[in-house]
């Protein structure tokens, strides 16, 4: 019986020539929650802790609603066994010298992948994404991660002497692979019904000696203020939607542990009528609709070829395929009814706002599948042209010029990725170079290898992580950041004269007077007066940035030789200054050699950063991609420093130094007790770059709560002051990384 | 005919093709339609209707010829397709493909097992096309006075090579009017056309001139029917369609040996132009050890065992 009507259907099927179903066997992930009895915990310290009286979340199958297991909503008390655990494991793991941890996470890379089918079948069963993402893509990157931070883990022994190792807290797991090899030990807060991270863990766990090192706990985001606050979390790593990473950053201002964030889904498709349209049609697919991204896609089409586009991307649309994400030949999954619901928001919202809306078949309301979403024709002032684009919508507007493309595309608070799509090589470099965002691939979307690292910029978060530079795990930071010493010396009263100091604002290349008109003292170290400077305020400051903003283009397009220039300049100004500088300083209480050998240490700096100036990125090769990577370091654009009170002057010319180097343009303000020697070295040098501004201090904590506004990163001392005298910590790469930021740029070749 | 000089530019002057874009989708189409089970069979049969059956050999002789016609007829063993309930269906191959000196006897075999199966002729100086254009034409007449009704002929890569498409498109029309009623098959032989932007030219080229099919290579080339070449081709059919409304059929030809392959080939159409092009009158596989590997898979699925080679009549 079976015989024939196997043989019916192949007859029906000669006619037909449909797909049929390709199901991938999920019986392993099963079995595998069979050996938890369908009950998860969290994985902590190497074994499972499943505490009693907590609640429980479901864990369902996205597109059956199937209740696939249970599993425990961490509280409180886990998170600090979990914290525990981590920290009682840091000693054992980072004293282990850099071959060791290699071996180690060699060793988990192997366990990937000897378990990759458990691995993508239950990630694809639980969150419904199509499993030949997961399979194809997914699993074997994490192997190639964890493979590739090995590797460093050996190599960077050296460069990562001075490091202390973090006891970390973070809320994804795709980030752990960064902080592993380093020597920081990692607790992961994943989201509730989310079994993945813990299967991982526990292949971690079970390979013995440094069981302590990967905790994972499932709980609500609402933990994460609570994982942060454990004592020995030295560091925090983010990924998830904007706003909760704004509030995070709110909560967690002034506290001890770094904040990274990865924010945001949204991706940028910037389309040329000298484009291969075809192939960007398969990029738009790649980018909003192949289970690829968690986020939709904003396309920027020439109006030249958009109606050929539209004709294309539809008649694509119409053979994607969506269905269970355990089909192997279907291309989207359904991810979940507020996945759903968001799509459906936004897209009735889309419409009553006159947008066209295509979609490719459509879905029964109470189906979990959303289908393939093209939005067009939202005018641009629409609230909804300014939210996010939800997964799986592509939401297309047209552009002019190249040039009205780049406005545009940067026109939106996000900064994540970009892919240009153009066959004349000097336009599609100059759209790369000019977006701001971390990525940006050409005539391709969605690349990813572990040797180019990823992040982004502006609200997209300054997290940056992968690629050579291990100690990207301290975030970078954005355009118009902010480093701040926070100690606050309040002057000490008492009088006496001396020659006068330059007095004013120095702002865009000339000392100006300050809005106020009023001025303070400033007392040496006896108390008596030295001199009045000029008290900015608000209005000065304003003028500050605007003229700040204005000098940044020209600087930014300085050669490398030109800016290397001014700062040797600078330096040789200090050095036929050095007797004032010295008598300065010794009038405000430092010891003649200290200051003499201040002095020659600022000078030094300034020439040590002008050289250094020269090596700015690099090209990368990466596996499975003919053509470089373009590792770039771009300035962040108007920077807002404030000096501490520590080495008035060497701490001045060691924040000035790298920033102006990197090609920012400056807003500094002296150190509050003694700017004086400061103001002697803006006067010798015609500086249109350099405006200077007297402010009162801010404290660490208030500016990065004021960050979360537009999440500008910012660098804080949190009120401890540096050895601005030591190398590493007055000149060593930090400050560099943190002047500048990342952008990674692949150009696929080959005709 | 009504095609003029200018046409010619314009169509094929503001193309854009990107290699590693390609290469990109040629990898992914690969692995995003796996065909299983009654799909697999049923899908492997249609394969069979589109191969071109081909033998193109120096030492071709009557006798393989005729068995080569045999194999045509039936194509699968008699009791397999019975199994699955498509004995008759009329399942034989599209068409036998051979040199021109040998049509005569393709013609003569077929005829006597009693079928219309069509004898394709490959002609034009094949493979190299390094032929005086007067006898590249006459080739051509001479195959069809002896009853092929398909000429596969072989483009002058020349004229690709130095950018000569007007001239191109003038000998594919002197082609074409050499054919008369028969079927016009244009192989590109893109192995050796240097750039997939050429490729695409060459088709939008020979589609103008009034090829029915494009084909990919002749077989004889280092570098034959590959998946990138392949999406391109089916682009630059589409992008005609859409122009004029011609459905012009596609075939690859050279290297196309499995099964699997030929599935691949089948979701590649399905995916690029869509399933009325699924047919073997626009869809062509020239190949000669793909019908036995797609035999062995459907005696697979069948019984469940794998054929030895004897078990499966050979061509």
């Amino acid at each position: 019986m079976a015989a024939t009507r196997t043989a019916s259907r192949a007859c029906e099927i000669f006619t037909t020539l449909e797909y049929g179903p390709a199901p991938e066997s999920h019986a392993c992930a099963l079995a595998w929650l069979d050996t938890q009895d369908r009950h998860l915990g969290h994985y902590v310290n190497g074994q499972w802790l499943k505490p009693e009286h907590r609640s429980s979340v479901p864990c369902q199958d996205p597109i059956t609603g199937e209740n696939l297991a249970s599993c425990l909503q961490a509280q409180s008390e886990d998170v600090a066994a979990a914290v525990e655990a981590a920290r009682a494991s840091l000693e054992n793991w980072s004293t282990q010298p850099g071959a060791i941890r290699a071996q180690h996470l060699t060793r988990l890379a192997k366990v990937i992948q000897k378990h990759q089918r458990l691995l993508w079948t239950l990630e694809s069963l639980v969150t419904g994404r199509a499993v030949r993402e997961v399979r194809d893509r997914d699993v074997p990157l994490a192997q190639q991660l964890l493979q590739y931070h090995a590797v460093q883990a050996h190599t960077q022994e050296e460069a990562l002497a001075g490091w202390e190792p973090m006891g970390v807290g973070s809320l994804d797991s795709s980030v752990l692979n960064y902080l592993l090899p380093p020597g920081c030990t990692v607790v992961v807060l994943v989201p509730p019904a989310s079994p993945t991270p813990l299967l991982l863990a526990q292949l971690a766990g079970e390979l013995g000696p440094f069981p302590g090192i990967l905790n994972v706990i499932s709980g609500p985001a609402s933990l994460g203020p609570v994982l942060a606050a454990q004592p020995g979390v030295q560091k925090v790593a983010f990924c998830g939607a904007i706003e909760e990473g704004r509030a995070l950053r709110r909560t967690l201002a002034g506290w001890v542990p770094e904040l990274g964030l990865a924010l945001g889904a949204e991706s940028l498709l910037l389309l040329t009528e000298v484009a291969d349209v075809d192939s960007a049609v398969e990029g738009i697919v790649d980018a909003a609709w192949s289970d690829r991204s968690p986020g939709g896609l904003r396309l920027l089409i020439q109006e030249a070829v958009w109606d050929e586009t539209m004709r294309r991307l539809q008649e694509r649309m119409g053979r994607l395929r969506c269905g269970h994400g355990l089909d192997g030949a279907v291309d989207m999954g359904a991810r979940g009814a507020a996945a759903r619901d968001l799509a459906q928001r936004y897209v009735s919202e889309a419409q009553s706002q006159g947008a066209q809306v295509f979609q490719a078949g459509s879905e029964p309301s109470d189906s979990p599948f959303f289908p393939p979403t093209l939005v067009s024709d939202l005018p641009p002032a629409s609230p909804c042209t300014q939210a996010e684009v939800p997964w799986p919508l592509v939401v297309a507007s047209p552009f002019r010029t190249a040039k009205e493309a780049l406005a545009v595309a940067n026109g939106t608070p996000r900064g994540g990725s970009a892919s240009v799509w153009s066959e004349r090589l000097g336009q599609a470099l100059e759209l790369a170079y000019g977006l701001q965002v971390g990525t940006v691939w050409i005539n391709a979307h969605g690349l990813r290898d572990p040797a180019v690292p990823m992040g982004g910029c502006k609200e997209s978060g300054s997290s940056w992580h992968g690629g050579q530079d291990v100690s990207n795990h301290l975030p970078a930071w954005g355009e118009g950041g902010f480093w701040a010493g926070a100690a606050l010396t309040h002057p000490h009263p008492s009088s006496s004269c001396s020659p006068a100091p330059p007095y004013g604002l120095f702002v865009g290349g000339r000392f100006q007077a300050p809005g106020a008109r009023s001025s303070r003292p400033i007392r040496d170290s006896q108390g008596s007066l030295q001199g009045y400077v000029a008290e900015g305020g608000a209005k000065d400051i304003r003028g500050a940035v605007e003229a700040a903003h204005q000098a940044a283009p020209g600087w930014m397009s300085q050669s490398p030789a030109a800016r290397a220039a001014l700062l040797w300049a600078l330096a040789a100004a200090l050095q036929r200054r050095e007797p004032n500088l010295v008598s300065r300083l010794e009038r405000h209480g430092v010891e003649l050699k200290v200051a003499k050998a201040e002095v020659e240490l600022s000078v030094k700096r300034l020439r040590a950063w002008g050289a250094r100036v020269q090596a700015q990125g690099c090209a990368l090769q990466v596996a499975e991609l003919r053509g470089p990577v373009l590792r770039l370091r771009e300035p962040l654009g108007v920077l807002a420093i404030v000096c501490p009170d520590e080495w008035p002057l060497l701490a001045f010319v060691s924040l000035l130094a790298p920033a102006l180097a990197h090609g920012n343009t400056v807003v500094l303000v002296p150190s509050g007790a003694c700017p004086i020697p400061a103001l002697e070295v803006c006067q010798p040098v015609d500086m249109l770059t350099m405006p200077l501004c007297l402010s009162p201090h801010q404290g660490s904590q208030f500016v990065e709560w004021a960050s979360a506004g537009n999440l500008k990163p910012v660098w804080v001392n949190r009120g401890c002051p540096r050895a601005w005298d030591q190398e590493a910590e007055g000149a060593g790469p930090e400050l560099g990384r943190r002047a500048a930021r990342t952008k990674a740029l692949w150009l696929p070749m080959g005709d | 005919e009504s095609i003029s000089k200018q046409a010619t530019e314009i169509w094929i002057s503001k193309i854009q093709v990107n290699k590693p874009a390609v290469l990109r989708r040629a990898e992914q189409i690969q692995a995003r339609r796996p065909v299983k089970k009654e799909w697999q069979a049923a899908w492997l049969l249609k394969a069979v209707t589109c191969i071109d059956l081909t033998t193109l050999s120096g030492d071709d002789t009557a006798s393989n010829i005729q068995r080569l016609c045999y194999k045509a007829k039936y194509p699968i063993r008699e009791d397999l397709l019975k199994a699955l309930n498509m004995h008759d269906k009329g399942i034989t191959t599209a068409a036998v493909c051979v040199y021109p000196a040998r049509v005569c006897d393709a013609v003569r075999a077929l005829k006597a097992a009693g079928c219309d199966i069509p004898v394709a002729s490959v002609a034009t100086g094949f493979p190299a096309a390094q032929t005086h254009l007067k006898t590249r034409l006459e080739e051509i007449r001479l195959a069809v006075e002896d009853g092929a009704t398909e000429i596969d002929v072989v483009i002058n890569r020349t004229l690709v090579l130095t950018g000569q498409w007007k001239a191109l498109y003038d000998e594919i029309r002197q082609f074409r009017k050499a054919c008369g009623e028969a079927h016009l098959k244009t192989i590109l032989a893109t192995g050796e056309l240097g750039s997939l932007t050429n490729v695409y030219k060459a088709s939008m080229i020979a589609m103008m001139a009034g090829s029915d099919f494009i084909k990919t290579s002749t077989g004889k080339e280092t570098v034959n029917a590959t998946f990138p070449v392949a999406i391109v081709m089916l682009r630059a059919i589409r992008d005609f369609f859409w122009k004029t409304g011609n459905k012009v059929g596609f075939k690859p030809a050279g290297g196309i040996r499995s099964a699997k392959d030929s599935l691949v080939w089948l979701s590649l159409i399905k995916e690029e132009l869509g399933d009325e092009w699924m047919k073997p009158e626009l869809f062509r596989i020239g190949a000669s050890t793909l019908l036995a590997d797609i035999e062995r898979q459907i005696y697979h699925h069948v019984t469940g065992r794998y054929a030895a080679y004897h078990d499966l009549p050979m061509s």
